[in-house]
């Protein structure tokens, strides 16, 4: 465990000072900051508009860094060559591609938390929430780092057999996808009047691919009226969900990476 | 194109405790040898030990180490980070062992700064303190010397004839035919995947040359002096002979003579590895570049 902490916090230390990573961090942060102010502007000056906005350009801002980030992280080292080095020490390539996975898990969770810090004190400066209300809110980010800890999956099981940019536009599509996937299977598989081999292909398309959408739950955390039953079975669900779905990305990416070529 | 064998019926054996030059020319294969040794790459049959066990073992990753051609560090670290950072990797925490180290490759001055800050030699030091970690019995040596300056040149030289004083065997690939020369104690040369010579130094620089320089000896009485490989040049009014010194040596000082010449010098000439190298990868029947699997 050891070995793939250090991997993991040696990834965090090239992770945060990469350029790229900081302008999209600083833009992110810029567009969060003046929010407030554009919201006082808006005919409805409602504290649903602002939260919705906020999660909004926290969730664009993360997934850009999520898959940014963790697109590299593998080729980066084979680039420069770090990897020899590293392989000829007692480690193994899966502990090599696990350690590079939880770096970018806490880089991105450091980025997000900055984020959603900064988000919540501009909220409270601007509604002067309760405490309850500003813990109700802060679910969202923890919600969408659950999200990001999946994509960053996808993207290093990518990176274990495609280039970077083919890595990127792959994982921009099957986020964009993810989260598209609960209306497809309304469309298509609850439709009865659709084909039964289109409802067959939809049932596995929406099985296979990750549904990224189960994580976007900010619609009842904007709108109190609009509840989730049981707020804590769903969370824990739908956690254990990406917990799986990583798990097993992870391992596919692990069997195709050790018999790869560095 | 079908995949080419970058490496093809490689057969050789390293004894313990030695400096072993593995030399070849650019493309020749040493590096994807040295990496299918770490296990970094796979071979597509035959097998290959490392200290008596299977490749890829990580019971023998403890005991091995790796310096590659041109080592890149993560620039954000220091020098004592970085050895932190190698030094986890192997379970160790040992404060002083790193800077202990350092010193060794003479950069306890420079262990806080940045490695973006070190020059090419400070980063094949670094590289070598980092190989050390593990106090490895083995140790890969990828182009250690190449690019550095004469003074980096020295230093690292020193610290590999150090670690064969250490006890420790070192596997050197390197295009610095000089340096090998120096310092190892076998050689095996490799041209397009195949090995084409291999064995102790002194025993492949045998076969010495002589130089016999002359005076006053007419091209044609030059030309009769001719025996074996020998080689006849003619500068500035004096006959030059090279000749290998198995050839009769005698015969043609008295030919020179005989043909009212005048000895200037007779020289014994030792082959350098450089020769050997030149002759060996120009001559060798994988050079004809008829193959191409």
């Amino acid at each position: 465990m050891r070995v793939i902490l250090s991997i993991a916090a040696t990834s965090v230390g090239e992770a945060i000072r990469r350029r790229v990573l900081l302008v999209i961090l600083l833009a992110g942060l810029l567009l969060l900051s003046i929010l407030p102010g554009l919201s006082v502007l808006s005919a409805r000056g409602e504290a649903a508009n602002l939260v919705s906005t906020m999660y909004f350009v926290l969730q664009g801002t993360s997934v850009l860094i999520a898959i940014v980030l963790a697109v590299y992280m593998i080729p980066n080292e084979i680039e420069r060559r770090t990897i020899y080095v590293i392989l000829s020490k007692p480690v193994t390539r899966w502990q090599f591609l696990l350690g590079k996975y939880l770096g970018a898990v806490f880089a991105v969770g450091l980025m997000m938390g900055l984020m959603t810090i900064v988000a919540l004190v501009l909220f409270w400066i601007s509604q002067r929430p309760d405490a309850g209300r500003l813990a109700q809110l802060a679910q969202g980010p923890f919600m969408f780092f659950v999200q990001m800890c999946l994509l960053a999956a996808v993207t290093i099981f990518f990176s274990t057999f495609v280039s970077p940019l083919v890595n990127f536009f792959l994982s921009v599509g099957m986020y964009l996808m993810g989260t598209t996937l609960n209306s497809l299977y309304d469309s298509f598989v609850k439709n009865p009047d659709v084909n039964p081999l289109v409802r067959l292909a939809g049932q596995a398309v929406t099985t296979v691919l990750p549904n990224f959408s189960y994580y976007n739950v900010s619609n009842p955390l904007i709108h109190p009226e609009v509840e989730i039953q049981n707020p804590l079975t769903y969370y824990v669900n739908v956690t254990g969900y990406g917990v799986i779905y990583i798990m097993g990305l992870l391992i596919a990416g692990i069997l195709i990476f050790d018999r790869r070529e560095v | 194109m079908g995949p080419a064998n970058v490496v093809d019926n490689l057969t050789m054996a390293v004894e313990e405790g030695e400096i072993f030059g593995f030399l070849g020319p650019n493309g020749a294969g040493k590096t994807t040898t040295i990496k299918m040794l770490l296990g970094i790459i796979y071979p597509t049959s035959g097998e290959a030990f490392v200290l008596g066990k299977e490749i890829g073992d990580m019971n023998v990753h403890r005991v091995i180490s790796y310096l590659p051609e041109r080592p890149y560090y993560y620039e954000h670290m220091t020098g004592l980070e970085l050895l932190k950072f190698y030094g986890s990797l192997f379970g160790l925490s040992d404060l002083e062992k790193y800077k202990s180290l350092l010193e060794k490759v003479n950069l306890h001055n420079d262990m806080h700064k940045p490695l973006s800050q070190y020059s090419k030699g400070m980063q094949q030091r670094v590289g070598l303190a980092q190989s050390l970690l593990n106090d490895p019995k083995l140790l890969f040596l990828d182009e250690p010397t190449a690019g550095l300056d004469p003074i980096a040149h020295t230093e690292i030289r020193d610290l590999i004839l150090q670690f064969r004083d250490e006890g420790r065997t070192v596997f050197i690939s390197s295009h610095e035919l000089s340096e090998v020369e120096r310092i190892c104690d076998r050689v095996a040369i490799i041209n397009r995947g195949k090995l084409e010579r291999m064995g102790r130094l002194d025993d492949l620089l045998k076969g010495a040359r002589v130089e016999i320089i002359a005076e006053g000896v007419t091209r044609e009485a030059a030309d009769k002096l001719k025996v074996g490989d020998s080689t006849v040049s003619h500068h500035d009014g004096r006959v030059i002979i090279d000749m290998s010194e198995t050839e009769d040596t005698n015969a043609v000082i008295d030919g020179i003579r005989g043909a009212n010449g005048k000895i200037v010098s007779v020289v014994p000439r030792r082959r350098r590895l450089e020769d050997l190298f030149v002759e060996t990868v120009r001559t060798a029947p994988s050079a004809t570049g008829a193959e191409s699997k």
